[in-house]
């Protein structure tokens, strides 16, 4: 390989002047390839997304094939984890003969030559495992296993005994005759063979052992030559969809040596420094000459190349930085050199981006989604980041194939140079389909006599018939029969659950009403607070609450966006400390800053010399610390808390009202106006049905969620998806406080929404990590409304102990016989607990979404499964407007959070981050595995493992013409909803009536024979239960409220 | 009972327990019934705990009767007259061990309750349990021994689990390569301990400390051997001190270790292995007075390491890869204490830093949640970058000196290029020649079968 340098005489020549055209075309591909790149921004804002969102244009089965396929990643859960569920009953046979006769369609009768319907063939490959493996290792199984002297333990004992004696009576017979005749038939030659190896001449004697052997031998024998007497071409489906190698597969395919390795070592510094966003105590010099700059300026420094590798890079690196190229011009200049031609440009771009894609989409989000962020990055880092990669690519793939391969041509000839080295070992694969037919014939009872008589056409029809029905094919059908089995469940659970409930409904108004946020796991907090008092009433609405705001705490530095994710806000809203206490509040946070910088030179200290050296001596004391937090948890964090209650605000209240016209950051902008707020407040009270006066309470109690943990760089997954991956708190507080103004009540009563004057509303904040609660502006509540209250949080924190014994169910490390005292203790003790990767499940099992009524799906037992909206579809107008706005947000929100669990389950090491243990946080902001790796977009193990990876079910209290209306008008609903992406039902609760959403069309559901068992109460259903559970009626609640009524 | 009996019960004990509990975890897997991970927390609690325990008790039995030096012989295990070889175990409490022999204790204890959460559910549960049994049982030796010999026998445990922790993780490549990387530095620093041993044998006819310190109990000691034998044999366990505690030129595994689930990060590589060459230098440090060449050798390395560990550890974006090069500052610091004859201070350094760094190590996952709380204290975002170092430095040296840092001082490349890489094509070159000749002799072409590719195609693929 010549030597870099005289590359460069050779661009020399160019013109200079860069062909504009081409680079803004060069542009527009990378801008598109970026699309392919995950698209989680730094970590400390955790949002969920969809992580097959560049597919989501196609149907769901071919998105995950597609996107699979480019991201080497898994589409489906492996087999074998389907035949465990298959095993284990959370598939049934029956789902999977549904399914299939449903995919089939008119073809599921189709006959396949002799050997029975279409339908029945897929369905034995689907019910009985098929095991496979290379040649080497099938040989071996033939060869040492008792593969050809037992029948399949699957294979039930009637087909066994029934083709044992068919092959005996006929082998008798014709073989016996053939012998007497003396004939040397083409067809017996064969069997002929098998039968010298058994001794032949003592067949009348034979054991049952010895037959069966016999039968399973020529069996073999015959699907053997059957199979390969066929053409391999008429098996395997043409693959004309070459997946381009990039030189480095083929260079590592060739010489085991991966110049990624190379190159991403010095890629994963360069970009981990130039994205840090304040860790590191040196800033990059020059960071403001963008990532190609500061490449250039670090890389292009003398004496600072001790090796060959990096004086490559240097040589190059002064060359570039000498004729000025700038990184579009550099990528050009690098595909050329590359020999990739104008038609493959785009996949090479895309799979050179998706080689190091956590850090690539890291620096496109830093570029164009993170204008918040201390550091974002400058526009245009993308491309420089890719000029960098190539620049690096192609130094290391010609210092590869100069060490390794000892070939020395010029770069663009490398492809053709290793393709010619690579290992052609292409297997038939004759063993496999033969092993395949082999498997088949002993679940179907197909006999070798019978197999024997096939003719060519009639074996190639088999085969391909075998190789169409490939794995991928039946893991979806797999998958289909898993959804179905939950969907069927759910569906019949909500209809015999509305019809049981549908006379005892109650009319007498409720004594007080909580509204939490969707989220499923306000789900069973909602479920044993109706338990612990069948007086109460809860809600479901998405947890901002329809307060969008830019919110600074008072013990805060920052203001954090509280509102969903596709939303800015345009109001900002401070919490202060009350005016009484402004003077003392002062002189704390003062305390708290010298406190605060004190610790910070600590912490930076200890990594220096001397703090390090002074550090280091009385570090002795850090034993104390240590030994408590991991010892003793959860008293350490109370003694812990007490000392921060001394600097800690003591009352504070949210600076809400504006005294300009315009909203803003400055004085007096803050806040919103009493016009803006009584729109909030008719809003959202309008959408989660509560527009009667009648229908109010004395009480009304609306409830954020958040949570936190320790030690958990994934902290922020756990908040509230609906406050974009903040915490929801402030919103509650502000949303009550804004309900609870008489002149906002005013304004609302010419609008006919009248809220009475009896009624109060109160904010609160529910951890979902250590099912906290905390309550805001308590001292404002009215002495009549005193007592209630009393009742109401006496009630709630009854609820919220059970709901964390709930939890705890799912807790391996914790006890099944705990009483709820000691469950609240547990999940404390867990949210406090160093060394706890699981503080909470987060969203991990979530699979329905309901919305409608709360009516027919109370005392329904859901185990935290399901995102609950509450909506009323009596107090819509006929277009439902009110459900179209709903489902504008709540359809895709809880499909980005389903589908990422789904992803992050079926591959948690391609779509996931792997597991959690070996994390390492950078840059502050994402996690590596270990000491340097790619960064790891995507959900951990710990967070996933108990999920079940179904499309999430809505079931919507509506009609199929408004679902249809409101699919038709919503793109974004559609492309959801058609593509399959999220499952979707109508239901109609006189009626009790499901009607599904499949292939465009609405199907009436029929429900499945089964009772839905009753309990007196959710903890009858789920006690010493650790797994999923099904649905069940929850008795207590409605016939108490019946017995009341 | 007398004192004595008592100190040798305990003495026994403390190594025992630690022996018992890889005895239990690894038989139980050999025998097909791997414990449960309820009962191997339960197991190690009660093996630390009694360690713990009779370490203190022997600490309070050695303050009150007034013993400084308390010997605890096991005997000769191996004896070869005609060779004059014998492998001699014997425990020795005393200032250094005891305080280093409960630091131990109590930060094996603490992560091992850590790890028993932190791993749950996790399949190799058990696997790290049984490298951690073989690591405290090394680091108890270790810290006890009074023989050469016996020195060397905790040092190969916990060499062998520290690089086995390093690859815990040993379906990606990454921890795979790293962890044979730190087993190879080992190795270097093994084969340097070796030949010390060797040659301290050779030289007092006993791997014995005793009878190499003369008669003091440490710190007291002075070495009975020659000058010129103090710096030959000092050097090769400086060598040996460098490349388990990662000093220059080996420094570049120690940011390499964190590959391994966190708690083994802390505790093995930034608390009790980093120290362990460090521990050695002071356990022989009466050899170190004999010398002053090799003082300052010593004292040389250590700032070396300090200084190019703080400059690393400056530029380091992630934790943990920080906190790595913080540890090495402070071990070089350690080490120069040692040079400098400052012993009682570089043991309480020691002992500070393990506990310090094990915390900060622990902690490291909630880097995000503790800056955030800072920043709402400061009520800003947190101050980056030394303005006096701005100022001092032209931007030139500084981007120059981040380079250098940025590539760990090039410490490992160097490494690969100039002693790696030869080493290989020489042996590789002998390979060659070796093929060449047996094909000569036998007649008939190189064997193909080294050239069978693995089979890595997956088996849903093949259906």
């Amino acid at each position: 390989m010549q030597e870099p340098t005289s590359a460069s005489t050779l661009i020399h020549q160019k013109p200079v002047t860069a062909d504009l055209h081409g680079f803004d075309d060069l542009r527009h591909v990378i801008e598109h390839a970026a699309h392919f790149l995950p698209a989680q921004g730094p970590i400390t804002v955790f949002v969920h997304h969809n992580t097959l969102h560049a597919f989501e244009h196609l149907p769901f089965d071919e998105g995950v094939k597609v996107g699979g396929k480019l991201f080497g990643c898994n589409a489906y859960l492996p087999e074998e984890r389907y035949r465990e569920k298959l095993e284990r009953g959370r598939i049934r046979v029956e789902d999977l003969v549904a399914v299939l006769l449903h995919d089939l369609g008119e073809e599921a009768n189709l006959e396949i030559g002799a050997f029975g319907t279409r339908f029945a063939l897929r369905l034995a490959m689907l019910q009985f495992p098929l095991r496979t493996g290379s040649g080497t290792e099938l040989r071996w199984m033939i060869a040492e296993t008792d593969a050809l002297r037992r029948f399949r333990d699957e294979v039930p004992v009637e087909t066994r005994d029934k083709m044992v004696d068919r092959t005996r009576h006929w082998a008798l017979q014709e073989l016996q005759q053939g012998k007497a005749k003396n004939g040397t038939e083409k067809e017996s030659g064969l069997f002929a063979d098998i039968l010298n190896s058994f001794e032949s001449h003592t067949m009348e004697s034979w054991s049952e052992q010895t037959w069966e052997a016999f039968v399973l031998n020529s069996l073999w024998q015959v699907c053997y030559d059957g199979v390969k007497s066929i053409k391999n071409s008429v098996v395997e489906t043409p693959s004309t969809d070459v997946v381009m190698k990039r030189h480095r597969d083929l260079l590592l395919e060739v010489t085991q040596e991966d110049t990624d390795v190379l190159v991403h070592e010095i890629l994963i510094r360069v970009c981990s420094s130039f994205l840090d966003q304040g860790f590191a105590d040196w800033k990059v010099p020059n960071a403001s000459g963008g990532l190609y700059g500061l490449f250039l300026n670090l890389y292009g420094k003398s004496f600072a190349s001790p090796t060959r590798w990096l004086r490559q890079i240097h040589t190059e690196v002064q060359r570039l930085a000498e004729s000025n190229i700038g990184p579009l011009e550099s990528i050009e200049e690098s595909l050329r050199l590359l020999g990739i031609k104008n038609s493959g440009r785009e996949e090479f771009l895309t799979h050179s981006l998706l080689a190091l894609r956590g850090w690539a989409g890291m620096v496109w989000q830093m570029e164009t989604n993170a204008e918040w962020a201390p550091h974002p990055a400058p526009a245009g880092s993308l491309v420089e980041f890719l000029a960098v990669r190539l620049i690096l690519d192609r130094l290391a793939i010609a210092h590869v194939s100069r060490e390794s391969l000892e070939f020395t041509g010029s770069l663009d000839q490398i492809r053709d140079e290793a393709s010619g080295r690579v290992h052609k070992e292409h297997s038939n694969g004759v063993e496999q389909r033969a092993f395949i037919v082999f498997q088949l014939a002993q679940v179907c009872g197909w006999n070798p006599q019978d197999l024997e008589s096939l003719s060519h056409d009639e074996w190639a029809t088999l085969s391909k018939e075998i190789a169409t029905f490939s794995a991928m094919e039946r893991r979806r059908i797999y998958h289909l029969a898993f959804e179905r089995k939950y969907r069927n469940e759910t569906l019949d659970g909500v209809i015999l659950h509305s019809k049981r409930h549908q006379n005892s409904a109650s009319t007498i108004r409720p004594e007080y009403q909580v509204v939490c946020c969707i989220d499923e796991r306000e789900e069973s907090f909602r479920r044993h607070l109706e338990e612990c008092d069948p007086t109460s009433e809860t809600f479901g609405f998405a947890g901002f609450y329809g307060v969008i705001m830019y919110y600074r705490g008072a013990a805060d530095a920052h203001f954090t966006p509280l509102c969903p994710v596709n939303l800015t806000p345009k109001h900002y809203v401070v919490e202060e400390p009350l005016y009484s206490l402004a003077q003392a509040e002062r002189r704390r946070a003062e305390t708290r800053r010298r406190i605060g910088q004190a610790t910070h030179q600590a912490h930076r200290g200890t990594r220096t010399f001397a703090g390090g050296l002074l550090a280091g001596l009385f570090g002795s004391f850090a034993a104390f610390p240590l030994v408590a937090r991991i010892l003793f948890p959860r008293t350490t964090a109370q003694i812990r808390r007490q000392f921060e209650g001394i600097v800690h605000t003591p009352g504070t209240e949210l600076r809400l009202e504006r005294t300009e016209s315009e909203p803003g950051r400055g004085n007096g902008h803050i806040g919103y106006s009493v016009d803006e707020m009584a729109g909030i407040v008719e809003g959202s009270l309008r959408a989660m049905g509560l527009s009667k006066s009648e229908s109010f309470s004395r009480l009304l109690v609306i409830c954020g969620h958040g949570s936190s943990s320790l030690n958990n760089p994934h902290e922020a997954a756990h908040d509230c998806g609906a406050c974009g991956g903040g915490r929801g708190g402030p919103n509650a507080r502000a949303f009550a406080q804004m309900a609870n103004d008489p002149r906002v009540r005013n304004i609302l009563k010419d609008r006919d929404l009248i809220i009475p004057d009896a009624t109060y509303i109160i904010g609160g904040y529910h951890n979902t990590c250590d099912d906290s609660m905390t309550w805001y502006d308590l001292d404002r509540i009215p002495v009549q409304h005193r007592e209630l209250f009393e009742t109401a949080r006496a009630n709630i924190d009854e609820a919220r102990k059970r709901s964390s014994h709930e939890r705890c169910r799912r807790f391996q490390s914790a006890s099944l016989s705990q009483s709820t005292d000691e469950a609240l203790r547990h999940v404390e003790g867990r949210a406090e607990d160093l060394s706890q990767t699981r503080p909470e499940y987060g969203h991990a099992t979530n699979a329905l979404c309901f919305v409608g009524r709360r009516e027919w799906s109370r005392g329904l037992f859901l185990d935290r499964r399901a995102f609950l909206t509450s909506y009323n579809p009596t107090l819509d107008n006929e277009n439902s407007s009110t459900l179209e706005g709903l489902l504008q947000a709540v359809i895709p929100v809880c499909a980005g959070i389903n589908l990422e669990y789904y992803f992050s389950y079926v591959d948690p090491i391609g779509y996931g981050c792997g597991t959690k243990l070996p994390h390492n946080i950078t840059s502050l902001l994402g996690v590596m595995d270990g000491a340097a790796s790619d960064l790891r977009p995507g959900l951990p193990w710990q967070m996933v493992e108990i999920h079940e990876p179904v499309r999430l079910l809505f079931v919507i209290e509506s009609t199929p013409e408004a679902m249809r209306r409101i699919i038709a008008d919503n793109a974004a609903i559609a492309q959801l909803v058609n593509g399959d992406w999220v499952q979707l039902a109508v239901f109609d609760a006189q009626t009790s009536r499901v009607q599904r959403y499949v292939s465009g069309e609405f199907e009436e559901y029929d429900l499945s024979p089964g009772e839905l068992p009753i309990r007196e109460s959710s903890i009858d259903w789920y006690r010493s239960c650790r797994d999923h559970l099904g649905f069940a009626s929850i008795a207590s609640n409605s016939n108490e409220l019946a017995g009341q009524a | 009972m007398t004192s004595e009996l008592l100190f040798n019960i305990l003495g026994i004990t403390i190594v025992a327990s630690p022996a018992a509990l890889l005895a239990v975890f690894s038989l139980a897997s050999l025998a097909g019934r791997p414990l449960g991970e309820r009962s191997m927390a339960r197991f190690t609690e009660t093996a630390v705990v009694l360690g713990l325990l009779s370490s203190l008790v022997i600490l309070g039995m050695m303050l009150v009767l007034d013993r400084r030096h308390v010997p605890i012989e096991i005997g000769n295990w191996v004896v070869i007259p005609d060779q004059h070889f014998h492998f001699h175990l014997k425990l020795v409490f005393d200032r250094l061990s005891v305080p280093f022999v409960v630091l131990t204790f109590i930060l094996c204890g603490t992560v091992g309750a850590f790890t028993s959460r932190y791993l749950h559910r996790e399949p190799g549960y058990g696997r790290f349990f049984v490298l951690y049994a073989l690591f405290l049982l090394g680091m108890v030796i270790s810290s006890l021994a009074g023989t050469i010999e016996t020195l060397f026998l905790g040092w190969e445990l916990v060499g062998l689990s520290s690089a086995l922790l390093v690859a815990f993780f040993h379906e990606r490549q990454n921890p795979v390569r790293n962890g044979q990387r730190v087993w190879s530095v080992y190795r270097i620093a093994d084969a340097a301990f070796l030949i010390a041993a060797l040659a301290l044998h050779h030289l007092t006819g006993a791997g014995d400390f005793e009878g190499l310190m003369g008669t003091g109990p440490w710190p007291d000691g002075h070495a009975t051997i020659s000058q010129s034998h103090a710096l030959f044999v000092g050097l090769l366990l400086l060598v040996a001190a460098a490349g388990k505690s990662a000093l220059v030129p080996f420094s570049g595994w120690l940011p390499r270790a964190m590959e391994g689930p966190t708690p083994s990060s802390a505790v093995f590589y930034g608390a009790l292995s980093v120290h362990l060459g460090a521990f050695l230098l002071l356990r022989v440090s009466p050899i170190l007075e004999q010398s002053l060449t090799l003082r300052i050798a010593v004292i040389t390395l250590g700032l070396v390491s300090a200084i190019f560990g703080t400059l690393t550890a400056r530029v380091q974006t992630d934790i943990k890869s920080a906190l790595a090069f913080a540890s090495l500052t402070q071990v070089g610091i350690i080490v120069a204490e040692i040079g400098f004859g400052l012993r009682y201070i570089a043991l309480i350094h020691i002992v500070g830093h393990a506990c310090l760094r094990t915390l900060q190590l622990l902690r490291a996952p909630s880097l995000l949640h503790d800056y955030h709380t800072l920043e709402n204290a400061i009520g800003s975002h947190l101050p980056q970058g030394t303005s006096t170092w701005d100022r001092l430095v032209p931007v030139r040296t500084r981007a120059w000196l981040y380079r250098f840092s940025m590539e760990r001082g090039y410490l490992d490349v160097i490494l690969d290029e100039y002693i790696v890489r030869p080493f290989v094509a020489v042996f590789r070159w002998s390979d060659s020649m070796e093929r060449r000749w047996t094909a000569w002799l036998s007649g008939s072409d190189e064997k193909g079968s080294d050239e069978v590719p693995p089979n890595t195609s997956s088996v849903e693929d093949l259906v």
